[in-house]
């Protein structure tokens, strides 16, 4: 695995706005950096900017529509991101169980 | 989606003393996250997780601040600070533990914040170095020889 792309991939889906994006292009289909601004509390500009960062990790792909281009979700690239995602709370799982292990040995210890 | 927190419980059939004592003193620390661990379990105390020591690695020296510590009961720190700073509230990733007594056992809480003020490449990284380093086949063993050992003291 590619530490570089999965980070700009982490990156991407960092920001709470890239994040509410894709919230909003996952429940409409898809969308524009017009009708996106319409929905959210940033301007058309900062929305283009953001649809520019989701673009290059893969996140979503825009295809031309007149003056604008609309963008659409890539679902594998999310599933793959959000599946970095839950690994980092995978690693906490598998402490915790050698945790449990560890208290749990020590006490029977005492007890005995 | 929310991806800021992490939240887990586990109960574990050892007394909150005995769990403080595993996820705070760096012999036991050790045999279940880093390589090794230097750490005074004080507000304030400062610490260090150590991955890749005596291997063909450098090692990788983790930095973190315990924010609180009351036996049985409550340990936090803060880590993942970038490189040369100490890790505080707006540049770290807070861990919590709560020791919740229940029965002869203890409820452990885990949470880990911060993700969002820190970014998610300190996650990604971490993560990706416990794949490649403390993976399964390098843990397993370990700690099997490790409960032998305590199995066999007198």
């Amino acid at each position: 695995m590619s530490v570089a792309v999965d980070d700009d991939l982490w990156s991407a889906i960092g920001d709470p706005t890239r994040r509410r994006m894709l919230d909003l292009l996952l429940a409409g289909g898809a969308g524009t950096a017009t009708t996106l601004s319409e929905q959210l509390p940033i301007t058309r500009q900062a929305v283009a900017k953001h649809l520019g960062v989701l673009d290059r990790v893969g996140l979503v792909h825009g295809t031309p529509a007149g003056r604008e281009r609309r963008y659409e979700v890539d679902e594998a690239q999310l599933a793959r991101a959000v599946a970095q995602l839950s690994s980092v709370g995978a690693t906490w799982d598998a402490r915790l169980q050698r945790i449990k292990r560890i208290a749990e040995t020590i006490q029977r210890q005492r007890d005995a | 989606m929310e991806f800021g927190t992490i939240e887990r419980e586990i109960h574990v059939e050892a007394t909150p003393e005995v769990v403080f004592e595993v996820i705070t003193k760096p012999e036991h620390l050790r045999e279940w996250w880093p390589d090794d661990a230097t750490l005074e379990a004080v507000p304030g105390g400062a610490g260090e997780l150590i991955w890749g020591e005596g291997g063909t690695q450098h090692p990788m020296v983790v930095p973190i601040t315990v924010v609180d510590a009351v036996p049985g009961k409550l340990f936090s720190f803060r880590w993942v600070a970038p490189e040369g700073e100490v890790p505080g509230p707006a540049n770290s990733l807070l861990v919590t533990f709560e020791l919740v007594p229940q029965g002869a056992g203890t409820v452990v809480r885990l949470t880990e914040s911060g993700f969002r003020e820190r970014g998610w490449e300190a996650a990604v990284l971490e993560a990706a170095y416990n794949e490649h380093v403390t993976g399964w086949d390098l843990f397993v063993p370990r700690l099997g020889v490790y409960i032998a050992r305590l199995v066999s003291t007198p």
